[in-house]
């Protein structure tokens, strides 16, 4: 396969197409009429190759890696980020743009968004822009939370007694579960953990790279996660986003964390039971702030690309101000201040305060090329953890092994 | 001699050429699409990835040694296809001879009988997921109905079921396939060993040991064959049931190989993996091929 892709790189560029890898799902549909658009305004035609989430990344990674050149921009999930910029996959965007006057990126971005299209994190060169700003979001039934004079949901304290309350009063037409999460091995369960995990004061790794989840306060925040745990659903050591989505809509379950996408569903009748009856807040405080976990869409050119000038044209175009907004009407989240406060949109979209805020105080997840395989080890013992079969600390201190194990392959 | 002299005439070497003609797309192909890939994969797995670059050895071979997610895996893939096997044998065993003999209606128990098989196992998947659901789902729900307490029944959520739940849905479907291999051999045997049988006075269990089963047993072994390289390598039910969870529980080796490859990118380590499940199934398929090949006549 290598050797039938290397020899095409000196053909000439056209300029007149770009090819697109986009996943498929509202992300990627917002990007697909941009770029209909696009081709209207400039002629330039763009042909787009649409994945589902869990091929986009298998995909992109085999394009660059064989240095095809098929795609010309690629949408990328942030935690894949490292691995592409890792292996100088993709193309500094800083002298395309001070080509076209640009310094830098646009300071309307926000900048836990920005500095995840840094490598190294925040501080070294630009190979990315942002395109869809999500963060985790709080979700408590407001009408629960007034009935039974309960506090705000600011502290995981007070999250954890309000569940206990809810549960053992709201037996009206079937029970309604204090809390929902998600602990499925993998990202789900890696998901619903982190904020707990960081304001309890975890952190993942020390100053050296090596794992430091098994430390009391990671064990300590399992433990709550745990406890927390057994006011969700039974069975919630297997739920995915679909599952902790339904009980809330079905009204079964009174809290969870979760992803800005969900939101519009709980307006829609023919789904929601709870019309009107959803708060959207930030995350809950322990001993630390509390801290989303970002997880936002980039927008990168592979290096091999043979149409990079066209291409960051289409991508400065697409990102902005007036771009954004559009593909915020059609369900993303921004990456850029101006947008998350333009009136039209907060009249739409109420909970845009909640979310700026959120976005703003977010935390990435840990910056390193094996994410994928750390976050699959992780997230099997928080769901053994969960489910039952090893206690806080056995996890904890199996997981900080076998991340060990991967951290020092790497090296 | 003769023979020989005339192969190395001139008409004959054109035939040869002939015939090398006719086979080289079939070996193009091949050497394309199974050879080449197999030397590609072998070199891969003696390849590593390090900071310095790629480094040869068998270091990938030695990992899998004191990979506990490997063992754990291999342990689930074995028990997953000795329970599944087992059952499914005993069922479809059953199954067919029941439906060999004289009942009213069998034509239309054996043909609802094979549609589960009909199904694709994607769907199969999909339906089982829901049925399975412990909040939401059919299973529960009627248990809840007929006054069981499902509170800790959470299937496939459950670290102590999800295995057993995975293992049902494979029996559930591929049954029937058992069922079908043993009813065609069921049908091949002749009527004179039983009519033997019947004027020595045997009993029904005797005439079942000593007549049906040892005619049967061709019919077994290609069924058992045919099922336990497909339980060695199952994939795709788990993936849409269980995706392996909770935690490792229902994790096997196929998912362990495509998470390996597709979600981390250590091709490597998942090529290392295959040729050991590879070697494993040879060696499974090979006694059970000694088994049909020396003892196909009754005893």
């Amino acid at each position: 396969m290598l050797a039938l892709c290397g020899c095409r790189s000196n053909r000439e560029p056209s300029l007149k197409q770009l090819t697109l890898a986009v996943n498929s799902g509202v992300e990627g549909d917002a990007l697909k009429q941009a770029a209909l658009d696009y081709e209207r305004q400039t002629g330039v035609h763009i042909n787009i190759a649409e994945f589902p989430y869990a091929n986009l990344f298998e995909k992109e990674l085999i394009d660059v890696n064989a240095k095809t050149g098929a795609y010309d921009l690629i949408m990328l999930d942030d935690p894949w980020f490292p691995r592409f910029a890792t292996k100088q996959f993709l193309t500094d965007l800083g002298p395309l743009m001070q080509k076209r006057g640009q310094a830098g990126p646009d300071p309307d971005f926000i900048p836990t968004s920005i500095a995840l299209c840094r490598y190294p994190y925040q501080t070294g060169a630009l190979y990315a822009l942002p395109y869809v700003g999500n963060s985790q979001l709080f979700f408590y039934r407001k009408d629960l939370f007034e009935k039974h004079k309960l506090n705000e949901p600011l502290k995981w304290d007070d999250v954890l007694a309000a569940a206990k309350t809810i549960q053992e009063n709201e037996h009206e037409g079937g029970k309604t579960y204090g809390y929902v999460m998600r602990a499925a091995q993998g990202n789900a369960a890696v998901a619903d953990f982190m904020p707990i995990f960081w304001a309890f004061g975890g952190e993942m790794f020390d100053g050296s790279g090596m794992p430091t989840v098994n430390s009391p306060q990671g064990i300590a925040a399992l433990k709550f996660m745990i406890e927390l745990g057994k006011y969700s659903p039974p069975g919630y050591p297997s739920f995915n986003a679909d599952e902790v989505g339904a009980h809330l809509l079905q009204g079964t379950a009174a809290m969870s964390i979760n992803w800005p996408a969900w939101i519009s569903s709980f307006s829609d009748a023919t789904k929601s039971k709870v019309i009107g009856k959803m708060a959207f807040t930030t995350l809950p405080a322990a001993v630390k702030d509390g801290q989303a976990e970002i997880g936002n869409w980039l927008i990168a050119i592979p290096k091999d690309s043979r149409n990079a000038e066209a291409a960051i044209d289409f991508l400065l175009w697409t990102t902005s101000s007036e771009q954004m907004k559009l593909s915020a009407q059609r369900g993303n989240p921004p990456t850029r201040r101006s947008v998350f406060r333009d009136a039209e949109l907060v009249a739409k979209f109420p909970s845009y305060p909640a979310q700026l805020k959120s976005l703003e105080t977010s935390r990435p997840r840990p910056r390193t090329p094996q994410w994928n395989e750390i976050e699959n080890v992780f997230g099997i013992f928080l769901s053994k953890a969960n489910s039952g079969e090893l206690t806080a600390e056995d996890a904890m201190n199996q997981a900080n092994a076998e991340i060990e194990k991967i951290v020092q392959r790497a090296q | 001699m003769p023979k020989l002299k005339r192969s190395f005439s001139a008409h004959n070497s054109r035939d040869l050429l002939f015939a090398l003609a006719l086979i080289t797309p079939a070996l193009v192909v091949l050497l394309s699409l199974s050879i080449y890939p197999l030397i590609y994969s072998i070199t891969i797995s003696l390849q590593t990835e390090t900071a310095d670059g790629i480094k040869w050895g068998v270091s990938n071979f030695t990992r899998l040694i004191s990979d506990a997610f490997f063992l754990t895996a291999m342990a689930h893939t074995f028990i997953y296809a000795v329970v599944a096997l087992v059952f499914e044998f005993l069922i479809g065993l059953s199954l067919a001879l029941l439906l060999n003999s004289q009942i009213r209606g069998r034509t239309l128990f054996r043909a609802a009988l094979l549609v589960p098989m009909m199904l694709p196992t994607v769907v199969v998947g999909v339906v089982w997921r829901l049925m399975l659901n412990p909040n939401f789902g059919a299973i529960n729900g009627t248990l809840k109905e007929v006054g069981v307490n499902t509170e800790p029944l959470t299937w496939t959520a459950s670290p102590k079921l999800a295995l057993l739940s995975v293992i049902a849905v494979d029996v559930w479907q591929w049954t029937p396939f058992v069922f079908l291999v043993l009813l065609a051999g069921l049908q091949a045997i002749p009527q004179e060993p039983y009519e033997a049988a019947l004027i020595d006075g045997s009993s029904r269990w005797q005439t079942f040991r000593y007549v049906t089963l040892p005619l049967l047993k061709p019919a077994i072994l290609i069924a058992l064959l045919l099922r336990t390289m497909d339980l060695l390598r199952v994939f795709d039910q788990i993936f849409i049931l269980t995706e392996g969870g909770p935690g490792f529980a229902t994790e096997t080796i196929s998912l362990y190989i495509y998470r390996t490859a597709f979600r981390f990118f250590d091709f490597g380590y998942a090529a290392a993996m295959s040729f050991v499940l590879l070697a494993l199934t040879n060696v499974i398929s090979t006694i059970y091929i000694r088994f049909l090949q020396t003892k196909q006549t009754p005893t």
